[in-house]
């Protein structure tokens, strides 16, 4: 038992020297791309209970769903990024996160893949991959075992 | 201050500041008295008793800036008390500061700041009056009389005995057997042999008896004679007759009436422990709490509300499972569970009664707080100025009444600011010097109404429009076209204080368009009126609770919405044949009065459901205040209990919802806020550029 933790510590201290930090991304599908956000930021992850459309809100707002009791506003996230819109499939979630205002905010998504773990040198920063005028939201772009993911910010995306 | 558990601290601060309240409330008494010529002792001792007890509480909590101001205050309050200061308003201006005082050193200890507080000048000026006390001292102390005899004293007796003294009369004791079978006649003997001499001022029991059939009285009597003659002439068996000396010297510690008074001249009952008996109180009562009550975190109470709703949730829950069951012909199961059902809901209505009474408080808390502020204000732009205050014991949901002070505090530095004429120009049109504010409160229905009406000059209409004009918030020919509330309403601008010159009191930043919003918060719409030279009446109307409220549900398109039932006055049918268009507004007659329309489901651009599409609609009347509107909506469901919760940061800025509530089933509903609505539509028939541009 010593030796198998001893051995795991190891390995890891390895990495960790190879690659740098480590950070833990939840990999998530919105139309045809794959996103990913840091798994710290988020709470949980729902099944979309039924939403309640709210006249007059901002356009990146879908609606106020109540989740045990507690008031979420829920944000299209295909909105807020200026994606195509195309309705809910079954595999559609709520990421749910917190505001910096405390406000606990659902972020609708299309399908949740799994979570990944990415160095430092396996994220290229936003500005040096897509130039400089790149929307504030995009982290940048992480590239993980031949994939392609667009790493964003969530605060910026629930405060924005 | 001394490391504390979170509970003892929170005591602690509440009944600091009861206590600090009680002291408030006192000193507007006496200031009232002291106007109406009137001095009345027990006040300054009620006030003294407070600080006392306010030093006891801040010694045991370590919060030495409390202890200090208080042990400063009750000083002064004490040579008050025994008349070696006279009460007169510059000692009173002094002692309204120790409030203010007290309020700032206790927000500093709740912060845990150890800012300095500036209180040297205070200090400073209690020293000064303390220093003005003179050696001479109230005739009454002057004497060794019994405590407990001077707090029974009628306000006659109290008159006749300082009457005498002025004239130099002795005091003496008559301790008297009666038979209790001939007292009356041989008291009234007694009394008729002592005018001869003097008077008896007044007679007490001494509780003391030799048998079952006799009484013993302390009689009080004062007289130009001297003992001997007296004993010659009223000496008996049963009489023993005493002279009353003079005290010694000042420095004697009078001592402040105790509740319970004791029999006259009783030497034992006098010196107790000589600081707790100062300050009037039984050892006993100060380590045990006096009343029934306890003090809780209105948190705590949102708390057990919120899981009264939840549990309301559960009630229609059962409901449905009871008519499924019926459904599927399980009749005596389902009549079972309906039973069930019933006696649950009535429980819960009960319970959900007893929280929500419990969260009431009566107004009278923040009018004290006012009165305070007026007496200020009017000292300090120097005109007089009555406040009146009715129905300070209505009672309103306690996070109402917190919200409520600073609006009412701004109304009425408006009041007495731009409102009361300075006092040449009252005695010039006819009005009496003192300006009169009056702070009304009573309940209408589910509603509070707060009235704060002044006897003033009223609003000048023609500065108000070139004001506005000036601003940039309307053109000429709009402002000709305006009605008189029309022109009322524009006070509600952002920006818009009648006076040119900005100063310390009402020029202060926040204008009436605060105020509005801060009422709006609450559910609240405010209603201005004003008649040139006669005066103004602003009328707050707000709703008694905001925990829980009844609320009508109804379906504009897609949508199941409610609307708190406080702000429904009717549903009716809706026929579109009688709709009329006024100036392009929809608009429908009932009992002989226009109502305007709002068609919620165009207002908000709801989506059309087609299933209520040809079926028959209805208008709800919403009503606040003066204003009402008709929404057009297509279903009513009925009445439900719901919890509002407020919607979230990201939906502040949306216009005409007060929250959201479950429906049950998981599904959320969002509630109406007929106010907003209200203002929105009606402001839109009323002045639709002017707040067009209010907005820009």
């Amino acid at each position: 038992m010593a030796n198998l933790t001893q051995s795991t510590a190891s390995r890891l201290a390895r990495r960790i020297g190879d690659r740098g930090p480590v950070r833990e991304f939840l990999m998530f599908a919105l139309a045809g791309e794959l996103y990913g956000v840091e798994l710290t930021r988020i709470k949980e992850i729902l099944s979309p209970p039924p939403i309640t459309v709210v006249p007059r809100a901002p356009r990146n707002v879908v609606g106020v769903c109540s989740v045990r009791g507690l008031l979420v506003t829920v944000l299209d996230l295909r909105r807020t990024l200026h994606l195509e819109e195309r309705p809910l499939t079954r595999r559609g979630r709520i990421l749910l996160g917190a505001a910096e205002s405390g406000e606990v905010i659902g972020l609708l998504v299309d399908e949740v893949r799994h979570v990944v773990r990415l160095a430092a040198t396996e994220i290229e920063p936003a500005a040096s991959a897509l130039g400089g005028d790149v929307s504030e939201f995009v982290l940048g772009i992480g590239r993980p075992a031949g994939e392609f993911l667009i790493l964003i910010d969530l605060p910026s995306v629930v405060s924005g | 201050m001394a490391e504390l558990s979170d509970k003892a601290r929170e005591e602690f601060f509440s009944e600091a500041q009861e206590i600090i309240e009680t002291l408030s409330r006192n000193l507007l008494s006496l200031d009232s008295t002291l106007k109406a010529g009137i001095s009345d002792p027990s006040l300054i001792n009620e006030a003294f008793r407070a600080v006392h007890t306010l030093k006891g509480l801040a010694g045991l909590f370590g919060a030495a800036r409390l202890g200090a101001l208080s042990h400063r205050l009750e000083d002064v309050l004490d040579d008050l008390r025994l008349g070696r200061i006279e009460l007169g308003q510059g000692v009173l201006d002094v002692l309204f500061g120790t409030v203010d005082a007290y309020t700032r050193i206790l927000q500093a200890e709740k912060s845990d700041s150890d800012e300095e507080l500036d209180v040297e000048q205070l200090f400073a000026e209690l020293e000064r009056i303390g220093a003005g006390a003179t050696e001479h001292e109230s005739p009454v102390t002057g004497y060794e009389l019994d405590p407990g005899l001077l707090a029974v004293l009628t306000e006659y007796e109290e008159h006749r005995l300082r009457a005498n003294i002025d004239l130099q009369m002795q005091l003496y004791r008559l301790r008297v057997q009666f038979d209790l079978s001939t007292i009356d006649k041989v008291l009234e003997d007694m009394k008729e042999r002592a005018k001869r001499h003097g008077e008896i001022i007044t007679y007490l029991p001494t509780g003391e008896a030799t048998s079952a059939d006799t009484i013993e009285l302390d009689l009080l009597m004062a007289s130009r004679d001297d003992l001997a003659t007296l004993i010659g002439s009223l000496g008996a068996d049963n009489v023993v007759i005493e002279e009353i000396p003079r005290r010694a010297r000042r420095s004697h510690p009078a001592t402040v009436p105790p509740r319970r008074p004791t029999a006259l001249g009783r030497a034992d009952s006098v010196h107790l422990q000589p600081d707790l008996e100062r300050a009037g109180l039984e050892p006993a009562a100060s380590l045990r709490s006096l009343t029934q009550t306890v003090r809780v975190d209105i948190r705590k109470l949102d708390h057990l509300m919120n899981i009264v709703g939840e549990l309301a949730i559960v009630r229609s829950a059962f409901g449905r499972v009871a008519e499924k069951l019926r459904g599927e012909g399980q009749r005596k199961l389902a009549a079972e569970l309906q039973r069930l059902h019933r006696n649950f809901d009535r429980r819960l209505g009960e319970m959900q009664d007893g929280i929500l009474e419990v969260r009431m408080v009566p107004l009278g808390q923040v009018f004290d707080r006012l009165a305070r502020v007026v007496r200020q204000i009017s000292r300090e732009v120097g005109k007089e100025i009555r406040l009146v205050i009715t129905g300070a014991e209505t009672e309103i949901d306690k996070l109402i009444v917190e919200e409520l002070s600073d609006p009412l505090m701004h109304m009425i530095r408006n009041a007495i600011d731009h409102g009361i004429e300075p006092g040449q120009g009252r005695v010039e049109v006819g009005k009496p010097l003192a300006g009169t504010i009056a702070l009304n409160a009573f309940q209408k229905g589910n509603h509070v109404m707060i009235e704060v009406e002044d006897d003033g000059r009223g609003i000048d209409l023609s500065k108000l429009t070139e004001k506005a004009i000036t601003l940039g918030k309307l053109s000429r020919s709009e402002a000709q076209e305006m009605s008189r509330d029309e022109v009322l309403a524009l006070i509600f601008l952002p920006g818009l204080s009648t006076r040119e010159s900005a100063d310390n009191t009402s020029g202060r930043g926040v204008g009436m368009d605060i105020v509005k919003t801060n009422i709006s918060k609450l559910g609240g719409v405010i209603d201005v009126h004003s008649e040139t030279g006669i005066g103004t009446k602003m009328t707050i109307t707000l709703p008694i609770t905001l925990a829980i409220v009844s609320a009508l549900l109804i379906q504009a398109g897609k949508h199941t919405l409610a609307i708190p039932l406080s702000s429904v006055s009717e549903a009716i049918a809706f026929e579109e044949a009688a709709v009329r268009l006024v100036d392009g507004r929809e608009v429908i007659t009932l009992r002989g009065q226009t109502l305007p329309l709002c068609r919620l489901d165009r207002l908000m651009g709801l989506e059309i459901a087609p299933d209520f599409a040809s079926r028959r609609r209805f208008v709800v009347v919403a009503a606040l205040g003066q204003r009402r509107l008709g929404l057009v909506v297509d279903f009513l469901y009925g009445q439900e209990d719901i919890v509002i919760k407020p919607l979230g940061k990201s939906l502040s800025g949306v216009r005409g919802f007060a929250g959201a509530t479950e429906l049950g089933d998981q599904r959320v509903g969002l509630v109406l806020d007929a106010a907003s609505l209200i203002e929105e539509v009606l402001a839109g028939i009323e002045a639709p550029r002017m707040l067009e541009r209010a907005r820009g």
